[in-house]
C-alpha cells in the first residue's frame, strides 16, 4: 500500500520543529506502525538523511515507550492499542497520515517524535510506592484481599505510563495517570499506611510539573491503550479530600 | 496543617471550589425555575411570590450574598484553571480528534462566558429595569388577596417576551446554560469524589437530565408568551405605582 506521511521533525529540545512530508510505497498491511516507520527510516538513511526518532522498546504493547499522535489520536485509530500493536491494515491505500509527538509543556520534545516523560517518573517518586522492610516474602494468604479490590487494583496497575491520557486531554492533564498510580496501591492493604501522604504528594508533584487540570471530559479514558477508567480520578479526588480533612 | 496547605494550593482544591459553587448555582436555578413557572398560574401567584421574596428582608440578602459569592468563586476558579490549562499545551496539535468528550464538555469556557454576559443582561433587564424601562415600570398590580399594590412582575415578563428579539436572546442564553449544566452536573460529582456505586452509576446521566429539565422549564415561559398561552393581565382599577 501507498501512504503519504506528514511527520514532525525537530532536531532537539531548543530547535524549532516543522512538519515534513514523505511518500511511502510497498507498505505491507501486515506491518506494525513502527515497522512502517522503520521502512521510512531505512529509506532516509539510504538517502543520507536523518532517520525519524521515535521511542520504542518492547513492541509488545506493555512497556509504554511508543508514543505518538497518529491522525489526531494518541496511538492511532485503534482503541486500547499501543502504536507498536497497531497494524497497517487499519489504514487504507493512499491514506494521509499525520504523525506528531505528544504536546504538553511538561513533556518537552527531545527530538522528532520523542518527548521527555520524566515528569511521570517524578510523580511516581513523590509517592507512588510503598515503604517495606526487605526480607523474606510474606506468605500470600496472610493478607486477605477481597477479589473486587484485587481486580480494581490490577486494572489500575495496568497503566504503562505512556502519556496518551495527557496527549488526548484538551488540558494536557495527568490526572488519569496519577489517579491510576494512586489507586493501584490504595486498593490494597499494603498501600494503606502511606495512602494519605501518597495522594497529597503525588498531586502536588503533578501540579508542580505544570500539567493542566482535569475537567472530566473523559477523552483520557478513551485514549488509554490499557483502558484505565476515569473512576480512578473520582477515587483520587475522594482520597485527596479525605487526606486533607482527616490527614 | 501541612496537608491543609497542600490542599489549598492544589488544582484539585480549585476544582472543588468550582464544583461546590456550581452546585450552589444549580440549586438557585432549580428554585428560580420553580418560582418562574408561577407565570403559568397567573399574575396573582407570581406577583405574590415576588412580594414574598422581597419581604424576606435580611434573609433575601443572605441568599443574594451567597449567590454573588458562589458566582464570583466559580468565575475565579474557571479563570485560574483555564490559564493553567492553556500553559500546559503551548503548541497545539496539527490534527486532534475528540474521542469520548462531549461538545458541551469541551466548550465550558465559552458557554460559561455566555452565561456570565447573560446574567448581567438579565439583571439589567428584569431586576434593574434598564433594558426595557417602559415595560418594567408599566404600572403596579393590586393584590386581590390583600389589596396591596405591588410590582407587576407578570406584565413585565409578558411585555419583555412579546419583543421577539428579547425572547430570542433568552432562548440563545438558555441553550448555552443547558449545555453548561449538562456537563457541569456530572463533572461536579466526579470532582467531589462521589465513588458510591449506587450514585456514581447515575452521574453521567444526571447532567444531561437536569439540562433537559432546565431547558424545557425555562423555555416554556418565553414560548408561552409568544404563542399566547401567557397573556398580558387585564388592567385593574387602581392608582399607578
Amino acid at each position: 500500500m501507498k501512504l503519504s506521511l506528514k511527520v514532525w521533525r525537530q532536531k532537539n529540545k531548543e530547535a524549532e520543529g516543522q512538519f515534513k512530508d514523505y511518500a511511502l510505497s510497498d507498505i505491507s498491511p501486515d506491518m506494525s506502525f513502527l515497522e512502517m516507520l522503520d521502512v521510512l527510516n531505512e529509506q532516509l538513511l539510504a538517502k543520507g538523511e536523518d532517520p525519524v526518532a521515535f521511542d520504542h522498546d518492547c513492541r509488545e504493547g506493555i512497556c509504554g515507550s511508543c508514543s505518538m499522535m497518529i491522525n489526531g489520536k494518541p496511538h492511532g485509530p485503534e482503541s486500547m492499542t499501543t502504536t507498536c500493536q497497531l497494524h497497517m491494515r487499519k489504514f487504507k491505500d493512499g491514506d494521509n497520515v499525520v504523525i506528531e509527538p505528544w504536546r504538553a509543556s511538561p513533556f518537552p520534545v527531545i527530538r522528532d517524535l520523542v518527548v521527555d516523560r520524566s515528569a511521570f517518573d517524578r510523580i511516581i517518586q513523590a509517592g507512588g510506592f510503598i515503604s517495606v522492610n526487605t526480607g523474606n516474602a510474606q506468605d500470600g494468604n496472610t493478607l486477605p484481599i477481597p477479589k473486587p479490590d484485587a481486580d480494581s487494583a490490577m486494572d489500575a496497575a495496568a497503566c504503562i505510563g505512556c502519556g496518551a491520557c495527557v496527549a488526548a486531554c484538551k488540558n494536557a492533564s495527568a490526572m488519569l495517570f496519577t489517579a491510576a498510580k494512586v489507586s493501584h496501591l490504595g486498593y490494597l492493604p499494603q498501600g494503606q499506611p502511606e495512602r494519605q501522604r501518597r495522594v497529597l504528594k503525588m498531586v502536588e508533584q503533578m501540579d508542580g510539573e505544570g500539567f493542566g487540570n482535569c475537567t472530566n471530559t473523559n477523552d483520557c479514558e478513551a485514549a488509554c491503550p490499557k483502558g484505565i477508567s476515569v473512576k480512578n480520578i473520582t477515587r483520587l479526588n475522594k482520597d485527596f479530600l479525605k487526606a486533607t480533612i482527616f490527614g | 496543617m501541612s496537608s491543609l496547605l497542600h490542599f489549598l494550593r492544589s488544582t484539585v482544591f480549585t476544582k472543588i471550589v468550582m464544583a461546590t459553587s456550581g452546585l450552589l448555582i444549580i440549586g438557585f436555578l432549580v428554585g428560580h425555575l420553580l418560582g418562574n413557572l408561577l407565570m403559568f398560574a397567573g399574575p396573582e401567584k407570581i406577583n405574590g411570590y415576588a412580594l414574598g421574596l422581597k419581604n424576606l428582608g435580611p434573609l433575601l440578602w443572605v441568599v443574594r450574598i451567597a449567590m454573588i459569592t458562589a458566582f464570583g468563586l466559580h468565575v475565579w476558579s474557571s479563570i485560574e484553571l483555564a490559564l493553567r490549562n492553556r500553559a500546559a499545551r503551548p503548541i497545539a496539535y496539527d490534527t486532534k480528534k475528540s474521542l469520548k468528550s462531549t461538545l458541551a464538555s469541551r466548550t465550558m469556557l465559552v458557554s460559561g462566558m455566555a452565561i456570565l454576559f447573560f446574567v448581567i443582561y438579565h439583571l439589567l433587564h428584569y431586576t434593574f429595569g434598564i433594558i426595557q424601562p417602559n415595560t418594567y415600570y408599566a404600572g403596579g398590580y393590586r393584590m386581590e388577596s390583600t389589596g396591596e399594590i405591588v410590582h407587576h412582575v407578570y406584565n413585565m415578563v409578558v411585555a419583555g417576551f412579546q419583543n421577539p428579539f428579547i425572547a430570542l436572546s433568552y432562548m440563545i442564553a438558555l441553550a448555552f446554560m443547558s449545555s453548561h449544566v449538562s456537563h457541569a452536573m456530572s463533572s461536579a460529582f466526579q470532582t467531589l469524589g462521589i465513588t458510591n456505586p449506587n450514585i456514581s452509576k447515575f452521574t453521567s446521566k444526571l447532567g444531561p437530565a437536569l439540562a433537559a429539565i432546565f431547558l424545557i422549564g425555562y423555555l416554556s415561559i418565553p414560548i408561552g408568551v409568544m404563542i399566547g398561552v401567557i397573556k398580558k393581565a387585564p388592567p385593574q382599577e387602581h392608582v399607578l405605582e
